[in-house]
């Protein structure tokens, strides 16, 4: 095959081997060094990644380097920098030995850039495995930590089971069709019935793609892991692994499932339901930051479910931009976790009283990323929820649209009773959080995008119309 | 009709030892059952005509995978009673109520949608055509196969040595 296709996962795949040197040979002194390596390799694939697409035929075969996956392919490096940095920040919870972390961690990454080129289930097997299996022991890592082992723990087995079911699916579906192409189950669907193993097999494959998103029922890993697991971990689990499985969604359900959309669509739309309702009623009496986050991104999930279950081109395209604005508001949330859960004792909603007087402009930046989680306009995440709100509207689903629209009224609640514990409550001690200056320089970008992306989106909008063609 | 008698034999011996690997309370006997497993499953493997693949299933996994299991057990030296199971009565209900839906499915798949015949291949189970396989028409997941162990090397390693929490 043509290795060009390939050329982001191979300088991913180059740098797991420099790093896994650069950790033998350097002096156990030096290996804070690490981290910066790490940054570099993911720059080199961040440069390669956005070098133009070249115009040819309809891409054919395993893996396809095509209009999506040249647009989510930098969002997944970008994502894996910020955690990075995240890692930097977080340094004093971390173990002395970080090499093996930023191994998994681009293996991971390997994984998501993997899933969202697929065009064949035994890559979407592939794919998700290897961006789950590393995120097992990532979540883990902090090991002597009890609820961080629990995490990892808990996270394996349920991830086990739903990687099973992927794979019965995927059995059941090869039965039925003979084939594990996209392009052939596309042809199969098109030209004659929808056979019953075939049904299985596609709602087995849904349920395992569910787990990866986090949709109800397949939610209840969650919340635990996102307490127990190590912040910057929880923020690669909530962008980078579920932007993989909504990419990963996003192609099996549009170039594989397209033919029975009147099928599928109901079924995603009674979850996105489901999914909005749980996480953000959730939310509601959490008083665990990271948990509260987790349970967020929970209804996050339901949005991006609405998306699909509208199934048309343009929503497809809201939500690749719910996706991008969920991006640079959840790491800009994330970033400021992880600098300040040392500072502050913890990551409960107590610790962050008061948080106003202390850090003015930490409590400003948490204050615009969270409020455009909540969907708060002028800012990222309000143009990303209406835009799939509208999608919605536009295929004529109002009921749909409107239990949407009641939902961000329910999280802007929470999202701002934590809010008003930065504001209002007295902080426990004046002292300011210092924060280094390369995530304060990350946080200030992220903050620029938000605001920027939300204020004028016509660039970013173009650039999605452009990649999105199915 | 010989080859049906067999099908049944192998897959009803796989289930009841696939069964015992979970129940059983001693880790020594779950390892001696996935063998039985392991043999069955390559036993389906021969009938398939995938001769090649029946053969590394034995070498392999019956050979060497599980005899690292049970050097490992053995090192571990864990008793019985040291893998206490919480007997939680959501648990069974859950998992057979799970099961039970997941059979039903099947069962109707089994019945009311027949499956299309094999396709037959020009040289089946021969290690040419496995390997023509592997190594051209899905080169990239037999590499992609290989990080995944790699990312699982480096994580045994990582959560293995060192302190565990008190």
């Amino acid at each position: 095959m043509d290795l060009s296709l390939l050329r982001v996962e191979l300088c991913v795949a180059v740098w797991i081997f420099v790093l896994l040197a650069a950790d033998v040979f350097l002096a156990p002194a030096k290996k804070e060094g690490l981290s910066w390596l790490a940054l570099a390799g993911i720059g080199i694939a961040l440069v390669v990644s956005l070098q133009p697409l070249p115009i040819g035929p309809a891409p054919t075969g395993l893996f396809a380097l095509d209009g999506v996956s040249h647009y989510f392919k930098p969002l997944f490096l970008a994502t894996a920098a910020a955690v990075i940095l995240m890692t930097q920040a977080f340094r004093p919870q971390m173990p002395q030995h970080p090499g093996p972390f930023y191994v998994l961690l681009f293996t991971s990454v390997l994984g998501a850039l993997i899933l969202s080129s697929i065009q064949d289930l035994i890559l979407l097997f592939l794919g998700l495995e290897l961006l789950t299996f590393s995120l097992y022991i990532m979540a883990a890592y902090l090991k002597t930590d009890g609820r961080s082992v629990e995490a990892g723990m808990k996270y394996l087995i349920l991830g086990s089971v739903s990687s099973a079911l992927l794979v019965y699916g995927i059995a059941l579906l090869y039965g039925a069709v003979g084939d594990t192409s996209f392009a052939a189950i596309r042809a199969f669907l098109a030209s004659g019935e929808l056979t019953l193993a075939a049904q299985t097999g596609i709602l087995l494959v849904l349920a395992g793609l569910g787990f990866k998103l986090a949709a109800v029922p397949f939610q209840l890993w969650l919340p635990d892991v996102y307490e127990g697991a190590p912040a910057p971990v929880v923020a690669f689990l909530a962008v980078g692994s579920k932007m993989a499985g909504a990419v990963a969604l996003m192609r099996l359900l549009f170039l594989a499932l397209a033919p029975i959309q009147p099928w599928w669509s109901p079924i995603l739309a009674s979850l996105s339901v489901l999914t909005l309702l749980y996480g953000n009623l959730g939310a509601l009496g959490q008083r665990n930051l990271k948990r509260l986050l987790g349970y967020s991104s929970i209804g996050h999930a339901g949005y991006l479910l609405m998306g699909f279950a509208v199934g048309t081109l343009d929503s497809a395209r809201a939500v690749a931009f719910y996706l991008l604005a969920y991006l640079v508001s959840t790491l800009a949330v994330f970033l400021i976790v992880c600098a300040a859960t040392d500072e502050l004792g913890g990551d409960d909603l107590d610790h962050y009283a008061g948080l106003s007087r202390r850090s003015p402009g930490l409590a400003a930046a948490f204050f615009i990323a969270l409020l455009s989680l909540a969907g708060v306009p002028p800012l990222a995440g309000f143009v990303g929820k209406l835009l799939v709100l509208m999608s919605a509207v536009a295929a004529d689903r109002l009921w749909l649209a409107g239990i949407g629209a009641v939902n961000v009224a329910i999280s802007l609640y929470y999202y701002l009773m934590v809010v008003k514990r930065m504001y209002v409550d007295a902080p426990p001690s004046p002292s300011p959080v210092r924060v280094p200056a390369a995530s304060l320089l990350a946080l200030g970008a992220l903050i620029l995008l938000i605001l920027g992306i939300g204020i004028c989106q016509a660039p970013f909008l173009s650039r999605i119309n452009l990649a999105l063609i199915f | 009709m010989a080859e049906t008698v067999f099908f049944y034999i192998f897959t009803s011996l796989m289930l009841a030892a696939a069964i015992a690997v979970v129940r059983h309370r001693s880790p020594m006997y779950s390892v001696l059952s996935l063998l039985v497993v392991m043999f069955c499953l390559s036993g389906l493997f021969v009938m398939l005509g995938a001769y090649f693949l029946a053969a590394i299933q034995v070498l392999l996994y019956a050979g060497a995978v599980l005899v690292l299991f049970l050097y490992v057990l053995m090192l571990l030296n864990l008793s019985p009673d040291s893998l206490n199971r919480a007997n939680v009565f959501i648990q069974p209900v859950a998992g057979i109520t799970a099961a039970g839906l997941l059979f039903v499915a099947l069962c109707r798949v089994a019945t009311q949608s027949p499956l299309p015949p094999t396709p037959t291949v020009a040289q089946p189970g021969t290690i040419e055509a496995l390997g023509r396989l592997l190594f051209r028409d899905y080169l990239l997941p037999f590499e992609l196969t290989s990080f995944l162990i790699l990312a699982a090397i480096i994580g045994a390693v990582t959560l293995a040595k060192g302190k565990s929490p008190s």
